[in-house]
């Protein structure tokens, strides 16, 4: 994996004049979600007479969030400031796509698949796995897992595949 | 005064009551079970277990746990989430002084003086200390919850929507000067999380608000989701950037003499008060909490100190005045919550959630309407405490063995329990890809040195912000100029407004800056 570096990155892909890439990128992005808010809050009711309407209060925020934004993208500008931190592909990439297993199997496939398939595909997340370990882990966390929710807990989670069920 | 100990009285006598209980597998036969005692030890126990395992942290797991107390009658479910709470603060010390890794952020200055005393062989003397003064904190801040409580619901009840508003502003410009870094970015968490917080339908016109027509936001974006998102799996992806192998070099000599000499007691007795009195007033302050407590106080006692040198060395002072202060802020931060209704921090906001899964609305008629809830819970907080010293001192070789799971075996199964967590609020898939969504975008924020605690704050607000705003224009006949106008109403302001003036003056930057730093050297 990757260390945050301290000095700038060899062939950075910012331009010289921007003296503090991190506020400059994060004010931007902040700015961006504002004007999404904006356009997707345009079509609520605003003020009538003295009282609020359903988008007066949404836009209010989006609107601070807008100038907010400019003012950290403008410090990003001109005072020196971290360079942007490098990312990690591998623990990010398979975190979310357990997480995304998880979501899709948990309905059609029941708990017992959808915890060991979340439980292997989270594993990848890093180099240091040991399969053998892991899958012995994952096993036991299921079968864990199983007997926690469902009969414990009493949460109305179903544990087996559907068409194997039915 | 007679109040007051009637209303303990009747707190202790709801945390000891015997419920009856007949499970299916008994067939009909009835025990009585001491419930809320139990539900108590629990809390207790697993706050003590995510206190001592670095990787997660309290506002997750009760994100996670929320589901678990559907089934529990509302009272034994605060008080569980309360232990958890507490119990943190008790485990998170004990790493930080045995393996000098802190299993909580509040207690990362206890690794200073607690692991130089573990390595000169006073690891007995050290764990003995926090657990006492962390004691006292527990003991004293909760006869505070119960002394301020039933004054600050009168003064509650004074309260229209301007006041309200106010105090919601003051309460966010204190997290704003409370917060790490930037001033600037720390504002502009706080109102990116108030404008996440519209995503729903309207209160007033029931206007369906940047929904996009997908039924899952229709009721908006759910607290607990966002909360695992930004502290949970961001927490996770951002331990795996570091390599999973996390450097844990246990101490290995065996801990004798548990306990402290007398010079020890002598020594930080004083420093327990300071803490004590420290934590409890940062913890009753709106955007305070247990983690800038416990700064404060270790760097009020080097200050204070005749020979500040010591601090670093494995001074005891600098074991007894965090601990103590963090403790006393994690009760005392109830009491905004108890009294006013607002959440001053991202758990308390949580325990909201846990109250309107209930069917409560938190706030000063709580405490009229439904007095054995905060009494109970008030009064669970000191057996919770009596059972986390018990815990804690025996059985500390236990928790310490727990930190030699790797974390490479670790974040799987948080994964799995988050995701489980979300899924079991709504029986909803689609939560969990949100959770997961935010699980990024939480990444990106510590990427980019934005915190995610004020825009918890902001998206915890956000509603109550908005539903007194309009109120109080609406009663005003859109006259904006009620807030400086009405007397209490003016007050907040102007204080809120003074301290957004101080937290920008270089000066007082400069000193909260300093407070931070210690966690660094």
């Amino acid at each position: 994996m990757s260390d945050t570096p301290s000095h700038a990155p060899v062939g950075s892909i910012m331009p010289k004049w921007v003296r503090g890439p991190q506020d400059f990128v994060g004010g931007i992005a902040l700015m961006a979600i504002a004007a999404f808010a904006l356009w997707a809050s345009s079509d609520l009711q605003g003020m009538h007479g003295f009282s609020f309407g359903a988008g007066t209060v949404p836009r209010m925020f989006a609107g601070l969030l807008l100038g907010l934004g400019f003012a950290i993208t403008v410090v990003g500008l001109v005072t020196e400031g971290p360079h942007l931190a490098t990312y990690a592909w591998r623990g990010p990439l398979f975190v979310s796509l357990s997480i995304l297993s998880f979501s899709i199997t948990i309905r059609p496939l029941g708990l017992v698949v959808s915890a060991f398939l979340t439980f292997m595909v989270a594993a990848l997340g890093t180099h240091e796995t040991r399969w053998r370990e892991t899958t012995i882990v994952g096993i036991v966390l299921t079968v864990f897992c199983s007997f926690l929710f469902p009969y414990a807990l009493g949460l109305p989670m179903q544990l087996w595949p559907r068409f194997l069920v039915q | 005064m007679p109040d007051l100990f009637s209303n303990l009285a009747l707190g202790f006598h709801v945390v000891f009551q015997f419920v009856p209980w007949s499970p299916a597998w008994l067939g009909g036969v009835t025990i009585p079970i001491p419930a809320n005692i139990l539900l108590c030890l629990v809390g207790a126990l697993v706050g003590t277990l995510v206190g001592v395992l670095p990787g997660i942290g309290t506002i997750a797991t009760v994100a996670m746990l929320l589901p678990i107390t559907f089934g529990l009658p509302p009272v034994g479910a605060l008080i569980m989430l309360a232990g958890i709470y507490y119990g943190a603060q008790y485990g998170g010390s004990t790493t930080s002084i045995l393996v000098n890794i802190p299993g909580e952020a509040t207690s990362v200055v206890t690794t200073l003086d607690g692991f130089q005393m573990a390595k000169q062989g006073r690891a007995g003397p050290a764990l003995a200390i926090a657990a006492i003064g962390s004691f006292f904190a527990g003991c004293v801040s909760t006869v505070l919850i119960a002394v301020l409580g039933a004054p600050l619901t009168k003064l509650a009840l004074a309260f229209g929507p301007a006041e309200y508003f106010s105090l919601m502003v003051l309460g966010l410009i204190f997290a704003v000067v409370l917060a790490k870094g930037s001033v600037l970015k720390a504002i502009a968490m706080i109102v990116f999380g108030l404008l996440l917080s519209m995503v729903g339908s309207d209160i007033e016109t029931g206007a369906s608000r940047m929904a996009f027509n997908i039924p899952e936001l229709a009721d908006g974006l759910g607290f607990a989701t966002v909360a695992m998102g930004v502290f949970g799996f961001a927490e996770i992806i951002r331990n795996l950037d570091a390599g999973a192998e996390m450097d844990r070099d246990l101490v290995q000599q065996k801990i004798t003499g548990l306990m402290p000499t007398r010079k020890d007691m002598i020594d930080s007795a004083p420093a327990i008060v300071r803490g004590t009195i420290l934590g409890s007033i940062l913890g009753i302050l709106p955007g305070g909490g247990a983690v800038i407590a416990s700064f404060a106080a270790y760097t009020f006692e080097k200050k204070i100190a005749k020979d500040p040198s010591r601090f670093g060395r494995g001074a005891i002072e600098g074991v007894a005045a965090p601990e103590s202060a963090n403790n006393a802020a994690a009760q005392t931060s109830f009491i905004p919550l108890l009294t006013l209704g607002i959440p001053p921090n991202a758990v308390m906001a949580l325990m909201v959630g846990a109250m309107t899964i209930h069917g409560i609305v938190p706030g000063p008629q709580v405490m009229q309407k439904q007095p054995e809830l905060v009494w109970g819970m008030i009064a669970s907080m000191w057996v919770g405490n009596l059972m986390l010293i018990i815990i804690n001192l025996p059985l500390v070789g236990i928790w310490v063995r727990l930190l030699r799971v790797p974390y490479r075996l670790m974040f799987p199964s948080i994964v799995i329990f988050c995701a489980i967590g979300i899924y079991s609020i709504n029986n909803a898939p689609v939560d969990v890809i949100l959770a997961g969504a935010f699980g990024l975008l939480g990444y990106w924020l510590i990427k980019h040195d934005f915190e995610p605690a004020p825009l918890l704050l902001g998206m915890v607000l956000g509603p109550l912000m908005e539903e007194n705003l309009r109120r109080a224009l609406l009663i005003s006949r859109g006259d904006a100029s009620v807030f400086f106008t009405r007397p209490l109403s003016a007050v907040l302001m102007a204080t809120a407004a003074f301290l957004l003036v101080l937290a920008l003056l270089p000066t007082l930057r400069k000193k909260r800056d300093e407070v931070f730093v210690e966690s660094e050297t």
